[in-house]
């Protein structure tokens, strides 16, 4: 489980919590009721310090920083003196065993809490490396892939420049036509680009707001359309409307790359279609194609920014590992998942999700925190 | 046919004024041009243009201050020119009094189409009030409150019929989440812009033909909504 709220994990640790301090209470109450309970029955009293000694594991684990488990150990080794051992309700520090029980519990939390901050440290620190990665890979293929068009654009326009006039007109519209082309490709290029630097990088988080599903959905296919004629494009949603919080203008750019992604690349597809469904607390948007499908083997490397360099046969699927790359640092900044499959029977289906509650710790939500 | 009508741009970058210029011209639009905010606000003083298309960014000062100082006492039609990702820029030159924006990079054929947009807003705008719009089978009648698609008359909740005439009445501009809100709910109410997305949903559910691709009322992603020209 990863906290994507309060970065800075330093601060949290001497941070009060209201979470935790219920956790705590919590907890503690339940041993405390268990060890009544237990003694109403007959022999409690042996129990007694496993309960609380668990209850102080619990404790340690699901709370952040030390403060906690701690808290709850000295409360545990009192409550247990005072409630649970002979003279009951009273304090009583000459018990044999006393100190042990004491040092025992102590221990635990220190122990446990330990582990628990560092687990929480090494989740954070794989996932700043997988940032960090996936920005040194886009900047490789960014520099790989600017160079071809902006060559052929410089290329185009000093040729035209030098021969205007000795050239005929049918050569010179195919240098213009060439030189908007790849204008046009690297504006999506750019664009792209830009969308990464809407998202924090420290945090990598998004400024999320409540949109509809539909809304952005229907801007992505509008845009489409007016690029490319084929494949179709068809939009599939339910009758209710979806929202989610997000950054309306990076999901679109999501979806438009998914798109562009079947229309330059599913060999063969005829049509293109948009999905968007709820599915607990999460909005699942889908972008399938009746296409080729993937190569199996290109699977595993889509998003990683690295696929341009395996596809240098056709000239416009250069642009693709950049999008998908792109696609996928969006979508983990928002707490969704980006996955890609083929479809039996062909074609390729794009799947992300967005978590359309804010914030953690929704009860009627889940795990939607897990990645 | 010749365009009578005269078009100021105010933009810092000599390519981009050369490229709009070279765009207007052929069109036969009279060109005066600016890359600064100073010579612009004499400019629009003394030649009175038609149209002015405004940078939001230039050397000599805010361009969001400039458009409201023009709105004290001018109300020439104003496009704004912004860049993608920079909505709350537009957001904030339409509260300004912007009649429209257009997202840079752009292509001659929206910036065209921009441009003639805001003329027809600036001529409308001395024409009396209308009650009666049309546009592409959907008919508004504020004075008999109907609403028709292709002849059939559509129920819309007092919300609904409030948002929609709303829209009518400013059709072809942009109108902010904030700024719908305010005229529909009234400026105190606390309404968040979820409900105003619940309530558009539900209206194009009820009239457009394909809500998934609606044709009367477009999303203007991160600013608001905007209705097709209407007559």
């Amino acid at each position: 489980m990863l906290r994507r709220k309060g970065g800075n994990r330093r601060e949290r640790m001497f941070l009060f919590s209201w979470r935790d301090a219920g956790v705590t209470a919590l907890i503690l109450a339940a041993a405390t009721l268990l060890c009544f309970l237990m003694r109403n029955i007959g022999d409690g009293e042996n129990y007694v310090s496993m309960v609380f000694l668990f209850a102080v594991a619990l404790v340690s684990r699901t709370t952040s920083g030390y403060f906690y488990g701690v808290a709850a150990s000295v409360v545990g080794v009192f409550g247990v003196n005072y409630a649970f051992t002979k003279p009951y309700m009273a304090l009583c520090f000459s018990l044999t065993g006393y100190p042990l029980t004491f040092i025992t519990m102590l221990a635990v939390a220190v122990l446990i809490s330990g582990m628990t901050t560092q687990l929480k440290r090494q989740v954070r620190q794989n996932y700043n490396a997988r940032l960090e990665d996936m920005r040194a890979n886009l900047l490789r293929a960014v520099s790989h892939d600017l160079r071809t068009p902006l060559t052929s654009i410089s290329g185009a326009a000093s040729v035209l420049s030098r021969n205007l006039g000795k050239i005929d007109e049918k050569r010179q519209r195919a240098l213009l036509n060439e030189i908007s082309g790849d204008a046009e490709w690297l504006i999506r290029m750019v664009e792209n680009l830009l969308s990464i630097t809407r998202i924090n990088a420290e945090r990598a988080s998004v400024k999320k707001v409540p949109e509809a599903a539909e809304e952005i959905v229907s801007e992505a296919v509008r845009k489409y359309r007016k690029r490319f004629g084929a494949p179709a494009a068809e939009i599939a949603m339910p009758g209710e409307l979806i929202m989610a919080p997000m950054d309306a203008i990076l999901i679109e750019q999501v979806i438009t790359n998914l798109l562009e992604n079947a229309a330059l690349h599913a060999t063969g597809a005829t049509w293109v279609r948009v999905t968007v469904k709820k599915q607990g607390c999460e909005a699942v948007f889908e972008v399938e194609d009746n296409g080729g499908g993937i190569e199996p083997d290109k699977l595993p490397v889509l998003f990683d920014g690295s696929a341009s360099s395996y596809n240098d046969s056709a000239a416009n699927s250069r642009s693709m590992g950049i999008g998908l790359s792109v696609c996928r640092t969006i979508i983990s900044a928002h707490g969704g998942t980006l996955t890609a499959e083929n479809v039996p029977g062909g074609g390729a289906r794009f799947r992300f999700t967005l978590p359309t509650e804010e914030g953690e710790g929704h009860a009627q939500c889940g795990n939607h925190t897990h990645r | 046919m010749r365009n009578a009508a005269t078009i100021l741009i105010v933009e810092d970058d000599e390519r981009i004024r050369n490229y709009m210029r070279t765009v207007l011209a052929s069109c036969d639009y009279a060109v005066l041009e600016t890359g600064n905010a100073k010579t612009a606000l004499s400019i629009v003083a003394s030649h009175n243009p038609d149209l002015v298309i405004l940078d939001l960014g230039l050397p000599d000062r805010d361009g969001q201050e400039l458009l409201s100082e023009m709105r004290q006492w001018s109300r020439v039609p104003v496009v704004v020119i912004s860049a993608r990702g920079l909505e709350k820029d537009k957001v904030t030159a339409l509260d300004n009094g912007a009649d429209d924006y257009i997202t840079k990079p752009f292509g001659t054929d929206e910036l065209l189409a921009r441009i003639r947009a805001a003329l027809r807003h600036g001529r409308q705008r001395n024409e009396g009030e209308r009650t009666v719009f049309s546009g592409n089978g959907l008919v508004v009648d504020t004075e008999r409150r109907i609403v028709r698609v292709d002849g059939q008359p559509i129920h819309l909740t007092q919300i609904e019929y409030k948002i929609v005439t709303l829209l009518c009445r400013n059709s072809g501009k942009v109108l902010t989440h904030d700024y719908m809100i305010r005229e529909v709910w009234g400026p105190f109410s606390n309404c968040d812009t979820q409900l105003l997305r619940v309530n558009m949903a539900n209206i194009r559910r009820k009239i457009e033909k394909d809500p998934t691709m609606p044709e009367y009322i477009a999303t203007e992603i991160g600013v608001g909504y905007r209705m097709i020209e209407m007559d």
